[in-house]
């Protein structure tokens, strides 16, 4: 008995703590000439078990732009609670609210701030620029950043990316009229996305929650999704 | 580095109606270097029937011909056509021969029941596990694309015309968006009179 009592204690133990973890979700988000949308899906999951099926992923962060991020999700509050903090040190310090495109350059920057360490989100922002044109961000994990006309971030990702490339940015399509679609076109295209991620990803189910941005301000609206 | 995805290549098939599509790229390649822009992944077996086979280049070829030894002592000893089903249960059953030390395929079947012309797809796992469905089958390294094209494009009943659209627009912009897949495409439609072979022009990088 005492032989065995010090081989356990002989024995290296090893302890593991595993910081993140996967929680799931999709954000889509198209950027028009005069206005843009962002969407995510509403269910937050890990592994197979669902924890809600209506969270939204997005975050209004000022009257022209709003955030959608997937990915771990205590990663997620985190990082868009220090974003709103340093927006709130930017409107007292310079006594205006942070534009769109400023705000784009300093997320990258909060990001690459943690190279080694890095918040595990795949991130979109969507909204108007100073000019009151449309744009979109896209973000990996550790700042990596890109202005785009469409985006599909999270566990869809790569199903919708390669179809937002066709339905929006017309690609392979011969003898038709490419000017860029209106709200309500957009609004139809992304629908259609979530409803094709949810039956092939179980990440993605359950509602969308979609906001639409517009000189006259933010409007959202809520798609319900299937939710098996 | 998944075996899976060495050499590249993505197939889709699809029904309509009274005909079935199947397409692939035609890029051979090892990981990021291409190789060659005509590598055949689709092979006829029959009047109305095909096999593609997404996976490992090399069992591709070995799996094809395997294919065709069995299916040739099955037509003699019966004196009759395989039907895709029962080409898809030979296939599985061939793989799962092999449960222990696969090979890295994961064939598709399509074609027109020889019976009744009822259009048929179906594809299976590296060992043999059959699916079934009315509606497309994906394979490859831009299957995650390919699903997400196929669930949103394709419809209930189209005219081989327009299945045609929707597969070739499928199969490219999904493997715009894959690294391994490209260079060329081939797309099939099997009618009960006629079989058209389209070749796709797509961008080459």
């Amino acid at each position: 008995m005492a032989l065995v009592t010090k081989q356990i204690l002989d024995t290296p133990i090893q302890h593991h703590f595993s910081p993140y973890s996967d929680n799931g979700g999709t954000t889509v988000a198209v950027a028009g000439p005069d206005y843009a949308i962002i969407a995510s899906d509403t269910r937050l999951s890990a592994g197979y078990s669902i924890y809600t099926r209506e969270q939204s992923k997005l975050f209004t962060l000022s009257e022209t732009t709003v955030l959608g991020s997937s990915g771990c999700w205590c990663d997620i509050l985190s990082l868009t609670r220090i974003i709103e903090a340093r927006m709130q040190m930017y409107l007292h310090e310079h006594n205006k609210v942070m534009s769109t495109t400023s705000l784009a350059k300093m997320i990258s920057i909060m990001m690459y701030g943690k190279r080694f360490f890095p918040y595990y989100t795949s991130t979109i922002i969507a909204g108007l620029d100073p000019e009151g044109k449309g744009c979109v961000y896209s973000y990996d994990p550790i700042g990596h950043t890109e202005r785009a006309n469409f985006r599909a971030g999270g566990s869809s990702g790569a199903l919708l990316q390669a179809l937002l490339d066709n339905q929006l940015g017309f690609k392979n399509q011969e003898n038709v009229d490419k000017t860029p679609v209106s709200l309500e076109k957009a609004i139809t295209v992304v629908k259609d996305a979530f409803t094709a991620a949810a039956e092939r990803d179980i990440y993605t189910g359950d509602g969308v929650h979609l906001c639409a941005i517009t000189k006259d301000g933010i409007k959202e609206f809520n798609f319900e999704l299937r939710k098996d | 580095m998944s075996i899976m995805t060495y050499n590249g290549g993505s197939i889709v098939a699809m029904t309509g109606k009274n005909c079935v599509a199947i397409a692939c790229d035609k890029r051979f390649g090892i990981q990021g270097t291409a190789l060659a822009d005509n590598f055949q992944r689709i092979f006829q077996v029959g009047p109305h029937m095909f096999v593609g086979l997404p996976g490992l280049g090399t069992d591709t070829q070995t799996v094809y011909q395997k294919i065709r030894f069995r299916q040739n002592l099955y037509e003699l000893k019966e004196n009759r056509k395989m039907s895709p089903k029962v080409l898809l249960s030979m296939i599985s059953n061939m793989l799962y021969e092999r449960r222990f030390g696969p090979y890295f395929v994961e064939p598709m079947v399509v074609g027109l029941d020889p019976e009744t012309a009822q259009p048929i797809v179906g594809n299976m796992d590296l060992i043999g596990c059959v699916n079934i469905p009315s509606d497309f089958v994906v394979g490859g390294p831009s299957s995650d694309q390919l699903y997400g094209m196929c669930e949103t494009l394709w419809e209930p009943n189209l005219e081989p015309d327009d299945l045609f659209e929707t597969i070739a627009q499928a199969l490219v912009n999904a493997c715009e968006r894959n690294a391994v897949s490209g260079w060329g495409a081939v797309v099939h439609i099997i009618e009960q009179d006629k079989v058209t072979v389209r070749h796709v022009k797509t961008r080459m990088d």
